[in-house]
């Protein structure tokens, strides 16, 4: 806080010039409104050009043919695998980075630093390297050709970034609000269930969102560790049922697969969105 | 309030017992997570060293050779080449994508509506997986059949016969398009969760003490968003240096190898030489570099907190 | 046209099944392996999906005690998936992999030897030599041939009319080629002469080789040892390419094609003459997306007149090592390279193996099948335990000599004489 100076400047409010009541909680603005409203329509402009670019390349023909039944996948069954695999996924991802995120921020051990760090790395292997000896390990515990192997494997690689996201999120919440739970009472555990985490939904939500999409959109793991086409996740099948020929990519036909995996995804993402939001602004904090 | 690694120290000095029982408690919370990275990514990755002392093929008989997959892979010239490329890339991506991400967080900080539906749209593009966003824009950009060429053609901004991506800078150019369309939405999320972390008190304050809107985000707010820095740098400069699906999807490597990656060099030793044993060399070749420059930037960020 | 396949595939069923009855009867008192019962476990590229769900379908209902199961893997990922599946113990009964891939991973011992299995086929000698060699290594067989693609040449009819070129006798040498290509160029109107997937080593052994090799040149030695990349009829083939590509007679997208703008290009009716295989037919003849234009085929041709190449593509069929049910596998394959299952094949569109069953199966369903099983006669496929590592691989010494060569700014020798060298040091490491 060092540099922080206080220079009263007469032309704030001439700055900020709108009408403070639009103004909410009474941060000060940076752009004059009109100006924000260009940039904002512009960006989404540019953001959503790709998309509406895949959504007007889809049309019925190819929905049929990525439902078509003879070759002997079906998106239906498919779609139930990737479900199975995301949830499973998501649901060790935030059970484990939690509990780990919360001890790195708040329940410090010997050894902890260097246990955050090997998390960390966990991100910077190049997955197509331990594919193979990941492909043992997995034979060898009997959860090669498994939907629940696939749902650990992406889990575990998915850790690193949640952890990253809790540990921050706990880190970022005062000790005191933690020792005021304590002088009422509650443990350490308690402390970190009942009074922390819902402070930290913020960072939970966005682990959430981001283990979610990770599992959902694997193609990699799925495709090497799974031997038995009735266990193929959502990205293996669209991409077997949207090759038309020998060589080559019918872009329309893959738009329209592409469309079908991204739909759950934006479903999942407005839904938690609003608890995300809530969590920011309603936090038990204020 | 700054959280950034001061991990080893505990937030209070407390009677030793104490100390101890809450570590015990903080180990026992972490072994869901050991178990996990034990069984999935280290013993993998012992596996993955043991290989890399043999030459050994996808299939066939190993041959212990000690050091020698290392010793080659700093005479190979086409893994130097993409490694190099790898850098070049990750140097144009990471800047990129931390002033974006923080000019779109603030542009879109509060919680009204608008900003609300602004989020949405610019966080859009992450849900969609970076293979299928490779493929999207992949078709946007072909010549005469694209539409993007084609739009832009028909108003003369560029020339719809071209090929984008027989030409280095214009393909580097479009994946980095596509990386920042792709990625820039998540780390603008994370941002976003560091701002909101910062107490409503603080700008409170500087608003009391008559600091103007650059002032109280230049000096209070872009400080104590130095955690949130860490982390979208660590992860943009991590993912930029294992990229591979854009480019395998986009450019395959070309043109004339011009943008082949680390990632992509492991992938045809492994999978089209079938040399599994020098693959492994070299991810862990590429596995230490990222540590090290991970732990730099860690370090850095720590030691610049102090001051 | 899916009404009329259903209704063909219904005949044959009736016919197989009492073709398969005898047939089945038989086989097992030949082999003498014992009764094969069980699953099977299939792995196909998903681009066979089709032919082989019916060739499963037909297969289960003519043998009773056996039952395969058709695992699609994607086509760009087979050699991945199926080497992974194999170090690590785990490789289905049957895999039906891309040809140039047999030799390899029968080197590497993921295939089992089925040396003396096969020479109780009678009909072994008549089958696509081509891709019998690949099915070979060290003297022993582990693949048998399954399918066939062989590359010819495509024509549009208007164009060649357009451009003063008699659409019903099409270019017989090289320099005919060139000429065509020049003069559908000098149209104008954003017709270009000719197209290939510049970027596409896999595309382009499949495509370009037959110039060499109708001129009577190769790329490789027979025996897989030696690299012929800087030979005359090599220099020659690029020497077109880099022509007709500096006389802007091919469209700019040929240069980062990695395989799937080329033949889209040809059938939005803009580009003269193309290279491509039997496979593209179908996706000519789509009544909705199809050519909306005058087509035909013809053999590639090489440097003189009556010269003419072709890439004997396709799928090995192959039992794994480590094969939980050889027997099975091998009534399974003794099946599909038999009379019923190259029936079953040839009633999909898709080209048998079998040339002593071309002329009576495959041909008389359409008069353009003629000139594929013509281009099976002749067809060669290079032998190379490397194969992926030297031609398939986009970034691999073959794709880079084309890219020298073709687009770039030194000359064709040189590029040349890079290669070559690349090549043969590589061979001469694998071979040690």
């Amino acid at each position: 806080m060092t540099r922080t100076e206080s220079r009263p400047s007469p032309a704030t409010a001439a700055f900020s010039g709108v009408d403070p009541d639009t103004i909410p909680r009474g941060r000060p603005r940076i752009l004059p409104t009109a100006a924000w409203w260009v940039v904002a329509v512009c960006l989404a402009v540019l953001f959503l050009y790709p998309i509406w670019v895949m959504v007007s390349n889809v049309d019925v023909a190819d929905l049929l043919k990525l439902t078509d039944a003879s070759r002997g996948l079906s998106i239906f069954q498919s779609l139930g695998n990737s479900a199975f695999v995301s949830i499973t996924a998501t649901l060790v991802t935030l059970v484990a980075s939690t509990f780990a995120g919360y001890a790195f921020a708040k329940l410090p051990y010997r050894g902890s630093t260097v246990a955050f760090f090997v998390i960390l790395v966990t991100f910077m292997v190049p997955f197509q390297a331990v594919i193979t000896p990941l492909y043992i390990v997995l034979r060898d515990i009997g959860l090669q050709n498994n939907l629940v192997g696939v749902a650990l494997v992406i889990a575990t690689f998915n850790l690193p970034l949640s952890t990253f996201l809790m540990r921050n999120s706990f880190a970022a919440i005062p000790s005191s609000l933690e020792e005021a739970a304590q002088i009422d009472g509650a443990g350490p555990f308690t402390a970190m269930w009942r009074i922390m985490l819902p402070v930290a939904v913020p960072g939970l939500v966005s682990a959430t969102l981001l283990s979610f999409f990770a599992a959902w959109n694997d193609f990699f793991a799925a495709l090497i560790l799974i031997t038995d086409q009735k266990l193929y996740t959502l990205p293996v099948s669209i991409g077997i049922l949207s090759t038309d020929n020998q060589f080559g990519v019918d872009f329309g036909l893959m738009q329209t697969g592409v469309l079908i995996t991204v739909i759950p995804c934006v479903i999942i993402y407005l839904v938690l969105q609003r608890y995300y939001v809530a969590g920011l602004l309603g936090g038990a904090l204020k | 309030m700054t959280a950034l690694p001061q991990l080893a120290e505990p937030p209070r000095r407390r009677r030793r017992s104490i100390g101890r029982r809450r570590g015990m408690l903080g180990l026992v919370l972490s072994l869901p997570a050991f178990g996990l990275l034990g069984l999935f990514f280290i013993w993998p990755l012992i596996r993955t060293v043991f290989m890399s002392l043999h030459d050994w093929p996808l299939l066939g008989v190993p041959e212990f050779i000690g050091f020698g997959n290392y010793v080659k892979a700093f005479s190979d010239d086409q893994f130097l080449r993409a490694v190099g490329f790898t850098f070049f890339y990750t140097l144009v991506m990471t800047p990129i994508l931390l002033v974006l991400a923080f000019a779109l967080a603030f542009l879109v900080r509060r919680g009204t509506r608008a900003h609300r539906f602004f989020q949405t749209i610019y966080f859009l593009p992450v849900v969609i997986g970076l293979a299928a966003g490779s493929y999207i824009w992949l078709f946007m950009w072909q010549s005469d059949i694209g539409p993007t060429t084609q739009l832009l053609g028909s108003v003369g901004l560029v020339d719809p016969t071209k090929n984008y991506f027989a030409d280095f800078w214009t393909a580097f150019a479009i994946v980095v398009g596509m990386v920042t369309w792709k990625v820039v939405g998540l780390q603008m999320l994370l941002v976003l969760a560091g701002i909101q972390a910062i107490p409503d008190e603080v700008n409170e304050a500087a608003r009391i003490d008559g600091a103007s809107a650059w002032q109280s985000f230049w000096y209070i707010t872009v400080p104590l968003l130095r955690p949130t820095l860490a982390l979208v740098l660590v992860f943009s400069v991590a993912g930029s240096l294992l990229a591979f699906d854009q480019f395998y999807i986009m450019t395959t490597g070309g043109p004339a190898g011009s943008t082949l990656t680390a990632v992509y060099e492991i992938y045809r030793n492994g999978f089209v030489k079938f040399d599994v044993g020098y693959a492994s060399a070299l991810s862990i070749l590429l596995m230490v570099v990222l540590g090290l420059v991970s732990a730099g930037q860690m370090l850095l960020l720590r030691n610049s907190d102090n001051s | 046209m899916r009404r009329h396949t259903t209704l063909l595939v219904a005949m044959t069923a009736v016919a197989a099944t009492a073709i398969g009855l005898s047939g089945c009867s038989s086989s097992g008192s030949d082999s003498g392996t014992g009764e094969a019962s069980g699953t099977i476990s299939v792995w196909t590229r998903d681009s066979q999906a089709s032919f082989m769900n019916k060739l499963a379908d037909e297969f289960n209902a003519t043998h009773d005690d056996l039952k395969v199961e058709v695992t699609l893997v994607p086509a760009a990922d087979f050699v991945q998936k199926f080497g992974t599946a194999a170090a690590g113990g785990n490789a289905p009964d049957v895999a039906s992999m891309d040809l140039v891939y047999a030799p390899y991973f029968a080197s590497a011992g993921a295939l089992a030897d089925i040396t003396d299995r096969v020479d109780t086929l009678p009909y072994a000698g008549d089958m696509s030599p081509g891709h019998t060699a690949q099915g070979q290594y060290e003297g022993k067989t582990y693949a048998l041939p399954f399918t066939g693609d062989v590359s010819v040449m495509y024509y549009n009819k208007d164009l060649f009319t357009a451009a003063g070129l008699d659409p019903e006798t099409p270019p017989t040498t090289m320099a005919e080629v060139q000429a065509a290509a020049e003069a559908i160029t000098a149209l104008g109107d954003g017709d270009y002469g000719f197209a290939f997937s510049g970027a596409c080593g896999g595309c382009n052994i499949f495509s370009m080789t037959p110039y060499t090799w109708a001129s009577g040149g190769n790329v490789l030695s027979d025996d897989g040892k030696d690299a012929l990349l800087d030979s005359a009829e090599v220099t020659d083939m690029l020497t077109m390419y880099r022509d007709l590509w500096q006389g802007g007679a091919m469209p700019e997208l040929v240069q980062s094609d990695s395989g799937s703008n080329a033949g889209d290009a040809f059938k939005q009716g803009k580009v003269g003459i193309f290279n491509w295989g039997n496979f593209y037919l179908s996706s000519l003849t789509d009544p909705t997306e199809g050519a909306q234009f005058d087509w035909g085929l013809a053999l590639i041709p090489g440097a003189e007149a009556g010269q003419t190449g072709s890439f004997a593509g396709g799928d090995d069929i192959a039992i794994t090592a480590g094969a939980k049910n050889p027997d099975g596998a091998w009534t399974f394959l003794e099946w599909v390279t038999g009379d019923e299952g190259q029936k079953v094949i040839a009633d999909n569109g898709v080209m048998p193996t079998r040339l002593d069953l071309l002329d009576s199966l495959y041909v008389p369903q359409d008069p353009r099948y003629e000139v594929f099983a013509e281009a099976l006669a002749v067809a060669k496929v290079p032998y190379s335990v490397i194969e992926n590592e030297l031609f398939n691989d986009s970034n691999g010494v073959w794709s880079t000599m084309i890219q020298e060569a073709v687009f770039g700014s030194g000359t064709v020798e040189e590029a040349q004489a890079k290669a070559q060298k690349a090549a043969q040091a590589l061979l001469d490491e694998s071979n040690q």
